[in-house]
């Protein structure tokens, strides 16, 4: 019977002493807890590859983007390469075609040069002595009159490209 | 008892704790079993219902051709490549208000908003799902419009603004140097599908396979996952031609082909070491971008499509033939000293031929009557198989659509003069490549390398795939192409190519004159001329063989010499420096005129073949078709006839007409006043 009570006493006594499940009530909050953190880092996670994956193929998107102006500018560049574009731009800048009549003549030094000059513009000379002053007069400053008709001669050969390039 | 309730009452509190924490738990199992068995039910049941919708949702499945393969040249210039190009379509069942949606289409085209409102309408009416509103627009322009009819509110940020309007992705064939090696090349049409040339022969390996892809969207519509299926990408074709050598020799061709106002014009330069193809010009010629502008008869390559009668220029293979066979020698001579020589009561004249000489100067004048006495003393089986020897008769092989076998008949359907006839070029009907095939052997110390124009196919990271592979046959000894190459060398020295002479390079040739046969007139047609001129430079170590051919070249000049020789030169000229060729000489040409060139005389031989001479591609190359030299007298006079060797003035066209037809001539002969002229001021000073 002593002992009886005394287990008995011993019971009501713990029991005094804990009245709140203390023990159960942490389990359940860690287990909370970790189900919280466990859905806050899976969410976390989801949302985050989910953001990858947008900047991912903004990125893919932007490589094709890329890629596509590459090949436009490679397009570009060989069209702008291309020798009829090269030809047109040349002309823009009014270089023209090499050919025999746009071929100068190599002119040696000093003595020799008035002679050439002569040669090379031996058609406009005469033209222009028929049409202008005395022939003792030009003979004096026989240069000066080269050069003025120089320009006369490009003109010409210009008009002739002209022509052919409209025929 | 009292006390033995109190003791039960006080053990409570934990019991009820437990009770409670297993209650919790147990609603927890519950809860975590019934979405278990939910979510069984949903798998097993609805499972691909649910599929379906979600991937609905959120995915959508693109399907987009590969680029097509690009075409270079050899130099890695881009002949032909594919761009990225977007294409506005609308279904017009989506679409609410049709007139708001074409309106504000059509001011973002920037056209008259009546057509569209009238196609949506239409679509909308009979039930269409497809209208095409802009094709092909460049990223610029579609990234333009789509920001005109784009709005922010909109899920999907790439599509346009208004329901029922969609973008395609497209691509577009580009050929960046236009005209420039267009009958090569090719074209594809607007379902990217190779039309001609490179692009319809190469089609299996350029055409790009269609790749699926799928996107995963997001609410806002924005890409969250893709996933592409795998594909090989189609690879890229380089070929063995020069976009310089091309420019220069289709500009050279041109400007020859308007100067003799020739109704068309073919050229092709052949590295005869390789076999490699630097270029092959056609005249007139097409923009593949707008090819729905030109005529269709410019897209035909000439150069391996068409045939025609090739004259005096297979005389090579006449001798050739004779050399090999140790017949003749280039230095032996031949009597040829009676002006004429009948075969099969077949009279051919040759007015050059009026003495004795070598077989040198007998090709330099190109002789009739010592090609064919050469032709002759072969035997009908012999010359055959020669002629097999070099090609004739059968494709080179060459990697181009639609190329023409050429007419050469089997001896057992010979006439008693097709010998004769065969010898100087007649009765055969033969395409460019072949006879610059031909020569290319000679050049080559007797031995044929098979043409080719594609030099390596290789995947699109730049590793081959594919090399083209050097095949060559020996035709004739090494001893017998030296010998040809001399004959060769002096007709352009002495005899009728003498405007084939080079500045700065020795050069050796043949030409030839043919007169084309006129299907309206059943007999050839005096007017009408197919001039030629195969030429090789350097000519003791040729490094480019140049095929020249002018079909019906008007006006004074017609021969050979005088039509295609000059473009040799110009070509020959321009690209040896190109292709660092060593200069062999230092010749600089005087002005040549009419009567310091001997005229060829050809022997006309009426073929019954409507194309044989014609330069037009045959449409039946059936034996049946195969020219046949006609035995009675009444068409023997329509078989020969002799053209008169005129002394040609010095101006070469004084044809009433052909001040008006070449307009170019005109520039060419003050451009030629001008260089002789400047020439003369640079040997005096």
């Amino acid at each position: 019977m002593s002992k009886r009570k005394q287990s008995i006493k011993s019971k009501t006594q713990t029991a005094r002493r804990d009245p709140i499940p203390w023990k159960y009530c942490f389990l359940t909050l860690v287990c909370g807890l970790m189900l919280v953190v466990g859905f806050f880092f899976a969410a976390r996670s989801h949302f985050s590859s989910i953001d990858f994956g947008i900047k991912n193929s903004r990125l893919r998107k932007q490589i094709e983007e890329l890629e596509a102006d590459k090949r436009r500018l490679i397009l570009s560049k060989e069209i702008a390469l291309s020798p009829a574009e090269i030809k047109k731009a040349a002309k823009r800048i009014g270089l023209t075609e090499m050919t025999a009549s746009n071929i100068e003549v190599y002119r040696p030094p000093v003595k020799e040069k008035s002679k050439t000059e002569k040669l090379i513009v031996e058609k406009p000379k005469l033209e222009f002595l028929e049409k202008s002053a005395p022939a003792k007069k030009e003979e004096k400053k026989p240069e000066v009159k080269i050069e003025k008709k120089l320009p006369e001669t490009k003109e010409k050969s210009e008009k002739i490209k002209v022509q052919i390039a409209r025929k | 008892m009292k006390r033995a309730k109190k003791i039960t009452k006080q053990k409570n509190p934990a019991q009820t704790a437990f009770t409670r924490f297993m209650l919790v738990v147990a609603f927890f199992i519950l809860w975590i079993g019934a979405i278990g068995v939910r979510l069984v039910h949903l798998q097993v049941n609805q499972s691909e219902w649910l599929r379906e919708r979600a991937q609905d949702q959120r995915r959508d499945e693109l399907k987009s051709r590969m680029l097509r393969g690009t075409i270079y040249d050899r130099s890695e210039r881009a002949l032909a490549m594919s761009v990225k190009v977007k294409s506005l379509y609308a279904d017009p069942r989506e679409i609410e208000d049709v007139e708001a949606t074409a309106q504000d289409v059509a001011a973002a085209l920037k056209i008259k908003p009546d057509q569209i409102a009238k196609d949506l309408r239409e679509g909308k009416e009979t039930n269409k799902r497809f209208v095409w509103l802009a094709q092909k627009l460049d990223e610029d322009a579609a990234h333009q419009l789509n920001k005109e009819l784009e709005t922010y509110d909109l899920k999907k940020f790439d599509t346009p603004k208004y329901k029922g309007l969609h973008w395609r992705e497209e691509q577009k064939r580009s050929y960046p140097y236009k005209n420039l090696a267009a009958q090569i090349v090719g074209f594809s049409n607007a379902d990217d599908i190779g039309q001609a040339g490179i692009e319809q022969s190469q089609e299996e390996i350029l055409r790009g396979n269609v790749v699926k892809k799928w996107q995963d969207r997001d609410r806002l519509g924005r890409v969250y996952e893709e996933q592409e299926a795998t594909r090989e990408p189609p690879k890229d074709v380089v070929l063995t031609i020069s976009h310089s050598i091309q420019y220069k020799v289709e500009q050279a061709l041109e400007k020859g082909a308007r100067a003799s106002s020739a109704k068309s014009g073919m050229a092709i330069v052949l590295d005869p070491r390789n076999g490699e193809i630097l270029a092959m010009a056609n005249y007139p010629s097409f923009d593949p971008n707008r090819y729905t502008e030109f005529p269709t008869e410019n897209y035909q390559n000439r150069a391996i499509q068409a045939i025609y009668s090739p004259g005096s220029v297979f005389k090579l293979i006449t001798y050739g033939a004779a050399l090999d066979s140790n017949l003749i020698t280039a230095d032996g001579m031949i009597d040829c000293s009676r002006g004429f020589i009948e075969v099969a009561g077949h009279r051919f004249n040759d007015p050059h031929a009026t003495k004795t000489m070598s077989y040198v100067e007998a090709m330099a004048v190109s002789s009739n009557v010592a090609a064919i006495k050469t032709g002759m003393s072969l035997g009908k089986e012999n010359f055959y198989l020669y002629a097999q020897k070099f090609g004739f008769g059968q494709p080179t092989g060459i990697e181009l659509p639609a190329e023409a076998r050429g007419l050469f008949r089997s001896p057992e359907t010979w006439n008693g003069d097709s010998l004769a006839s065969m010898s100087i070029g007649y009765e055969v009907g033969v395409t460019a490549m072949q006879m610059v095939s031909a020569y290319a052997a000679i050049a080559n110390g007797g031995v044929r390398v098979k043409p080719h124009i594609i030099k390596e196919i290789r995947h699109s990271g730049g590793k081959p795939a594919f090399v083209s592979e050097l095949t060559g046959t020996p035709i004739v000894s090494q001893d017998a192409a030296r010998g040809l190459r001399k004959m060769l060398r002096e007709v352009v020295v002495k005899g009728t190519a003498k405007r084939a002479q080079l500045n700065g390079y020795t050069s050796a040739g043949k030409t030839g004159t043919a007169w084309k046969y006129n299907a309206k007139l059943k007999r050839v047609d005096a007017g009408k001329f197919v001039s030629s001129f195969i030429g090789m430079a350097p000519a003791e170590n040729p490094a480019v063989v140049i095929l020249v051919v002018m079909d019906e070249p008007q006006g004074g000049a017609r021969d050979g010499g005088q039509v295609s020789a000059p473009v040799f030169r110009e070509i020959a000229e321009g690209i040896l420096p190109e292709m660092n060729v060593v200069p062999d000489a230092n010749y600089v040409q005087e002005d040549l005129t009419a009567q310091t060139i001997p005229s060829e005389i050809e022997e006309v031989v009426l073929p019954e073949t409507e194309n044989v001479n014609g330069i037009d591609a045959p449409k039946n190359e059936s034996k049946k078709n195969v020219g046949k030299t006609a035995v009675s007298s009444s068409v023997k006079e329509t078989k020969r006839i002799e053209i008169e060797t005129k002394p040609e003035p010095k101006k070469e066209s004084k044809s009433p007409n052909a001040d008006k037809k070449l307009s170019k001539p005109a520039a060419l002969n003050t451009d030629a006043k001008n260089k002789s002229s400047t020439e003369r001021v640079k040997k005096k000073t």
